[in-house]
C-alpha cells in the first residue's frame, strides 16, 4: 500500500468512527499534538473526535537526506478520541485492517511508553504499539495539557506514517517508499530534506531567530492580554516560538543554561493559552457539549 | 469449603507494575483472611499483561461463631441501694446485646461482678469478601497511575471486566464502575470471544483452554524450554538473561518464540552495538556459540503460540535489520568524524543544570586527577591527563551514544582503539564507568582508575553541594553506586590515599554553591556507609570487625581493608581473645574519666605499671616501623604481649586509688594504651564471648 493510500484509508476509517477529518495546521509544529485540534480540544468537558495528518518538523533530527530512517520533517496521522471510548484498543486494531494489516497473523503488542512534552506542559500514559517488533503508533491517554488536569481523558493515536510505509512496503530507505502513482518518497522530498538540513544546521541566522523568538513571545503575550484574549493567535505565536527554539537548538546556538530557560518561556505562554481557552469555552457555554446532548436527545 | 475467584481485566499493564501488584494482593488478602479467622485458606495470585486475578482455596462459607466471656461492673456499682439497675448495668447489657435478666454474676477475688457469655454469630464469607475487596483493589499502588474515559477512576490502565465467583455463584461487587459477573475473554488473537467461567476452581484450566496462561511461572517454564529448543536447532546457546525473560513473562498472555537471523556482515560491528540493538531495543534473547561469541541469530518473544504465515519472523528480521543498518550508519559517521572532532561540543552539552556543561565537568575531572596522580606519584603526564579527561566524555556527543546511551564509554573505547590510540587511553575511556557499584572489575589501566575516581567523586561532591543527595529510595543519578565504585577502585587498586583529602579537594570547585554549610561531613558519612558494606559484603568480615577497624579510621581504603582482614583472622586466636577482653576492661574503666595530662613514671607503685608503660613504648615503636611497610599482621601481633601484662596489671593494681594523682596517672596510662591501639582498631567494639 502506498503512502497516500494509507492516508486515505486511515482517514476514511476514522471518519466512519465519527472523527472530523481536519487538515494539517499551517504553522510549523514539532508534532501533531501542537495542532489546536489536539492541544486545545482535549481541554475542558466538551467531547470531540478528530483526525488529521500533520507534517512534523524536527530540525535537529534532519540528516541531509543521508540517513535512510531519519527525517527533519515527517508525517504523523493524529487521532483524538475524547472521551477515550471503552473500545479504543479495538477501534485502533480495526484501523490496522484498513492498512491491510490483519492482526490475526501478526504479533501486535502494547508496550508501556509514557509521553511528556515540557514545552506544552502536557503528559500522558500509554504505550508504543509494536507490530512484529516495529513501533508503528504512539497510543496515549492524555492526563494533563497546558498544566491543566484533564477530565474527560482523551486518547491520542499517532501513527508514524513513513515508518509504517517502510514496513508495509519492506523498503530499506524512507526515500524508496512509494508515495503514490508510482512516485517514490525521495522524488518528492529528498531535495527539501537536504536543503532544510543545510539551512537548519549551517545557514539559519541565529540573531534573526533570537529576535523573532522575542518578537513572537511578546506577540503571544499581547494576544493574551487583549480583551477578550485572542486564543488562536496567541497559540500560533507560541508555536512560532517553539519552532524558533527548535531551529536555534539544531543550529547548536542554545547554551546549556539557556535551554531550560527558553523551554520554560514557551511553556509559560502555552499554559496561558490553555487557561484562556478553558475560560473562553466556559463563557461560550461549552457549545459542543450542548450539540451532543441535542444529538443524544434526537 | 469454597473457592473464591476474582479476575480484573485491563488494557496492557506495564511489565514493571505486575510483580508489585501481585505482592500487594497477596499481602492484603493474607491480612484479610487472618483477621477473618480463615487460617486454612490459601491465596494464589495470577496475572498476565491484561489481567490480575486471584484464587482463594479452602475458604469456609461462613465464619465460625465466636464465644466471648465478658466482665461487667461490680454488682455493688451495677445496682443502687434499692436494688435497681444503675446506668452502669444498663450500659453493660447494651454492650453485650443481652437483656438485663440474661446477665449473670461471677464471684471474683475483688467481689461479685456482672458477667455475660456472648455468642458472636460468624459472618458470611461472601459478605466479608464483597465488603473488603473493593477497598483492597482501589488501594493497589502502581509506579504510574492514570485516569481514562470520563476520568472518574484511577488505576494502572483502563479496566474492562470483572469476574467474582464464590464457587459457582457470582459475588455481587463493583470495581471501577464495573459489576462483577462470570464472563471473561480469552487471548486477543487465539480466543477473542467472551465466555463464562463455570466455577472458581476451574479458572486456570478454563483460561488455558482459551489460550491464556494465568500463572507467570507456567509462562516462564514454556519460554525457557522453547528458547533452548530453538537455540539448539540453530546450533547456538541462549545467552543467559533472566531479567529479560522475567520481563517477557509479564508482557504476554501466552508466550511464543521466533528464531530469526541477521545478516552476517553486522557481526563486524562492535558486539556491544549488536547486543544493544537486539536486547535493549528489540528485547530479543541473544544467541551465542560455546565461546560466548555472537551468532547471527536472535530469539524474539511474541504474545501468541505461533507465526502462522511466517510474517512475524520476517517482520522482526526486517526491523532488526533496519535498526542494525541505522547503527552501522551511526558507526561509520562517528568514525569519519573522529573522537577529537567531538571535543569542541563538550561545552554545549549540559551535564547538570547548576553544575554546568560536560566541558566544565571535564575540567574538574582533570584537576582532581592531577591531584590524585601527584599524591600517588603515578607516572602519567599532565598533558595526558588533560587530554584524556575530555576524551572520556567525547563519545557522549557521538551519534551512536546519542542513540544507545547505554554504550557510553564502550563506544569511546572502540573509536579510540580504531583510531590507534594507546591501550592505556582507550581502555581508560572504555572502563571509566566501571565497575557499576560493587559489581564488575575495576579499570585495567591506572589512567582508567584515575579518571573513574575523579569523575565519580566530582559527581558526588557536586551534587551534594547543590543539595541533590540521595534520599530514601530516590537516587536518580546513582550516587550510591558511584560511591561504591570509588571505594572498590581505591581498595582493589591498592591506592593508599586519604579519601577525605580527595573530597576536600573536589569540594573546592563547589564552594560557591554551599556557602552556609559545607557538605563535607555528609559526604564523608555517605562514603563511610559504603566502606562498611565493602568490608562486610566483599571482604567478608563480620559487622563488629568492620566497626572496630573503621573506628580507627577508614579513609585510606587499602590499609583499612587490610586491617579488617587481619583482625577478622586474628580475632579467632585464643590469646587475641584474652587481649580483647582485657582491652574491653581498659575501655570500661577509662570511659568518662579524666586522666593526667601526661603519664609520670615516678608515680608508679607497681612493677606491672612500669611494664605496661614500657609495652606501650615498644608497641609504638613497632607500629612506627611496621605500618609504613604495610606489615599489618605483625602490627596486630605486636599487641599480643600486652595481654598478659594487662592481666597482671589488673591483679596487682587498683586503678581507682585513693590518691588523686596516682589515680589520674593510672587512667592516663590506660588511655595511652587505648590511643596506641586505636592506630589499628577499637577492640572494645568487638563482641567477644565471655565479655
Amino acid at each position: 500500500m502506498d503512502l497516500q493510500s494509507m492516508i486515505l484509508s486511515l482517514s476514511r476509517y476514522w471518519a466512519q468512527c465519527g472523527c472530523l477529518i481536519q487538515q494539517p495546521y499551517d504553522v510549523e509544529v514539532g508534532a501533531g499534538t501542537m495542532h489546536p485540534e489536539t492541544f486545545l480540544r482535549v481541554l475542558g468537558p466538551e467531547p470531540y473526535r478528530v483526525g488529521y495528518v500533520q507534517p512534523s518538523r524536527r530540525p535537529a533530527d534532519a540528516r541531509y537526506g543521508e540517513n535512510p530512517f531519519r527525517l527533519g520533517r515527517h508525517l504523523q496521522m493524529q487521532i483524538i478520541l475524547k472521551p477515550s471510548p471503552e473500545d479504543v484498543q479495538e477501534l485502533y486494531l480495526e484501523s490496522l485492517k484498513s492498512l491491510g494489516i490483519d492482526p490475526a497473523i501478526h504479533d501486535i503488542r502494547f508496550e508501556e511508553d509514557n509521553w511528556e512534552s515540557p514545552t506544552l506542559g502536557a503528559w500522558g500514559v500509554g504505550w508504543q504499539v509494536l507490530l512484529d517488533g516495529m513501533e508503528i503508533t504512539q497510543f496515549t491517554y492524555f492526563q494533563q495539557a497546558g498544566g491543566i488536569e484533564l477530565k474527560p481523558i482523551s486518547a491520542e493515536l499517532t501513527y508514524g506514517l513513513e515508518r509504517i510505509a517502510m514496513f508495509l512496503q519492506r523498503k530499506d530507505s524512507i526515500y524508496d517508499i512509494e508515495w503514490g502513482g508510482g512516485l517514490p518518497y525521495g522524488s518528492v522530498r529528498l531535495h527539501d530534506e537536504r536543503e532544510s538540513s543545510t539551512y537548519g544546521f549551517e545557514v539559519a541566522d541565529v540573531d534573526m531567530l533570537r529576535r523573532h523568538f522575542e518578537d513572537w513571545e511578546r506577540e503571544a503575550g499581547r494576544c493574551l492580554e487583549h480583551d477578550p484574549p485572542l486564543v488562536i493567535p496567541a497559540l500560533e505565536a507560541s508555536l512560532k516560538t517553539s519552532h524558533l527554539f527548535n531551529l536555534l537548538d539544531a543550529r547548536g546556538a542554545v547554551s546549556v543554561t539557556e535551554r531550560v530557560g527558553l523551554i520554560g518561556r514557551v511553556r509559560r505562554n502555552a499554559t496561558r493559552v490553555a487557561e484562556a481557552y478553558v475560560r473562553q469555552r466556559e463563557e461560550l457555554g461549552h457549545p459542543l457539549l450542548q450539540d451532543t446532548k441535542e444529538v443524544e436527545n434526537g | 469449603m469454597a473457592d473464591f475467584l476474582l479476575e480484573l481485566r485491563c488494557e496492557e499493564i506495564p511489565a514493571n507494575a505486575l510483580p508489585g501488584a501481585r505482592r500487594q494482593l497477596v499481602a492484603a488478602m493474607t491480612k484479610l483472611l487472618e483477621s477473618s479467622g480463615f487460617t486454612e485458606a490459601e491465596t494464589r495470585v495470577y496475572s498476565t499483561s491484561r489481567r490480575l486475578a486471584m484464587l482463594i482455596a479452602d475458604l469456609p462459607l461462613q465464619q465460625e461463631d465466636r464465644v466471648e466471656e465478658m466482665m461487667g461492673p461490680p454488682v455493688s456499682v451495677a445496682f443502687d441501694a434499692d436494688g435497681n439497675p444503675t446506668r452502669a448495668a444498663e450500659g453493660f447489657a447494651r454492650k453485650t446485646g443481652l437483656k438485663l435478666e440474661e446477665i449473670s454474676r461471677v464471684e471474683t477475688d475483688r467481689g461479685e461482678y456482672l458477667a455475660a457469655t456472648v455468642r458472636h454469630a460468624g459472618r458470611r464469607t461472601a459478605e466479608i469478601l464483597a465488603e473488603a475487596i473493593p477497598t483492597i483493589f482501589s488501594g493497589l499502588r502502581f509506579p504510574k497511575m492514570m485516569r481514562w474515559g470520563e476520568g472518574e477512576f484511577v488505576f494502572v490502565r483502563p479496566v474492562h471486566g470483572l469476574v467474582a465467583l464464590l464457587d459457582g455463584e457470582i459475588l455481587p461487587l463493583e470495581l471501577f464502575g464495573i459489576r462483577a459477573g462470570r464472563t471473561t475473554i480469552g487471548h486477543r488473537v487465539h480466543s477473542p470471544v467472551p465466555f463464562e467461567i463455570e466455577t472458581a476452581a476451574d479458572y486456570e484450566k478454563s483460561m488455558e483452554d482459551h489460550s491464556v496462561l494465568v500463572d507467570p511461572l507456567r509462562r516462564r517454564e514454556i519460554l525457557d524450554a522453547q528458547a533452548s529448543t530453538l537455540a539448539s536447532e540453530a546450533h547456538c546457546r541462549v545467552h543467559e538473561d533472566p531479567g529479560l525473560v522475567s520481563e517477557h513473562v509479564e508482557l504476554v498472555e501466552y508466550p511464543g518464540l521466533i528464531l530469526g537471523s541477521i545478516r552476517e556482515e553486522y557481526l563486524e560491528l562492535p558486539p556491544e552495538v549488536v547486543v544493544s540493538t537486539l536486547r535493549h531495543h528489540q528485547k530479543c534473547l541473544i544467541l551465542e556459540n560455546e565461546d560466548e561469541e555472537l551468532r547471527p541469530h536472535f530469539l524474539a518473544v511474541i504474545d501468541r503460540k505461533d507465526d502462522p504465515e511466517g510474517l512475524i519472523r520476517i517482520g522482526n528480521e526486517w526491523v532488526i535489520g533496519a535498526r542494525l543498518a541505522d547503527a552501522r550508519f551511526f558507526f561509520e559517521e562517528d568514525r569519519r568524524k573522529g573522537m577529537e572532532a567531538f571535543l569542541p561540543g563538550l561545552e554545549k552539552v549540559e551535564w547538570h543544570r547548576v553544575l554546568g556543561s560536560l566541558e566544565d565537568k571535564a575540567e574538574r575531572i582533570e584537576n582532581l586527577s592531577h591531584f590524585i596522580s601527584k599524591t600517588l606519584g603515578l607516572e602519567i603526564s599532565a598533558a595526558e591527563i588533560g587530554r584524556s579527561a575530555r576524551l572520556v566524555k567525547a563519545d557522549l556527543l557521538s551519534n551512536m551514544v546519542g542513540e544507545f546511551p547505554e554504550l557510553q564509554g564502550i563506544m569511546g573505547g572502540h573509536y579510540l582503539r580504531l583510531e590507534g590510540a594507546g591501550e592505556a587511553l582507550w581502555t581508560a575511556v572504555r572502563d571509566h564507568y566501571r565497575p557499576v557499584g560493587f559489581e564488575g572489575a575495576i579499570p585495567v589501566s591506572d589512567l582508567g582508575k584515575l579518571l573513574g575516581l575523579a569523575d565519580r567523586i566530582d559527581s558526588i561532591c557536586g551534587l551534594f553541594a547543590v543539595g541533590e543527595k540521595p534520599t530514601g529510595s530516590r537516587d536518580p543519578l546513582g550516587l550510591r553506586r558511584a560511591a561504591q565504585a570509588v571505594v572498590k577502585i581505591l581498595a582493589e587498586a591498592g591506592w593508599s590515599i586519604d579519601l577525605d583529602s580527595l573530597l576536600r579537594r573536589s569540594l573546592e570547585a563547589f564552594e560557591r554553591f554551599s556557602e552556609n554549610e559545607s557538605p563535607f561531613e555528609a559526604i564523608h558519612n555517605f562514603f563511610g556507609d559504603r566502606v562498611r558494606r565493602l568490608l562486610t559484603d566483599f571482604e567478608n568480615v563480620s559487622g563488629d570487625t568492620a566497626e572496630a577497624v573503621m573506628a580507627a579510621g577508614w579513609t585510606n581504603l587499602p590499609e583499612c581493608c587490610s586491617r579488617a582482614r587481619t583482625l577478622e583472622e586474628i580475632r579467632r586466636e585464643e590469646n587475641f581473645r584474652q587481649l580483647a577482653l582485657a582491652f574491653k576492661r581498659v575501655a570500661n574503666i577509662t570511659e568518662g574519666r579524666e586522666g593526667a595530662d601526661k603519664v609520670e613514671p615516678a608515680l608508679f607503685e607497681h612493677a606491672s605499671e612500669k611494664e605496661i608503660y614500657d609495652s606501650i613504648r615498644a608497641f609504638r615503636e613497632s607500629l612506627a616501623e611496621l605500618l609504613p611497610q604495610h606489615r599489618i599482621r605483625e602490627a596486630f601481633e605486636a599487641m599480643l604481649p600486652i595481654s598478659d601484662k594487662l592481666e597482671n596489671f589488673f591483679v596487682e593494681v587498683l586503678v581507682m586509688a585513693d590518691d588523686q594523682a596516682v589515680r589520674a596517672n593510672r587512667i592516663a596510662l590506660l588511655k595511652d594504651l587505648g590511643r596506641e591501639f586505636l592506630a589499628l582498631a577499637d577492640l572494645s567494639r568487638l563482641q567477644i564471648e565471655g565479655s
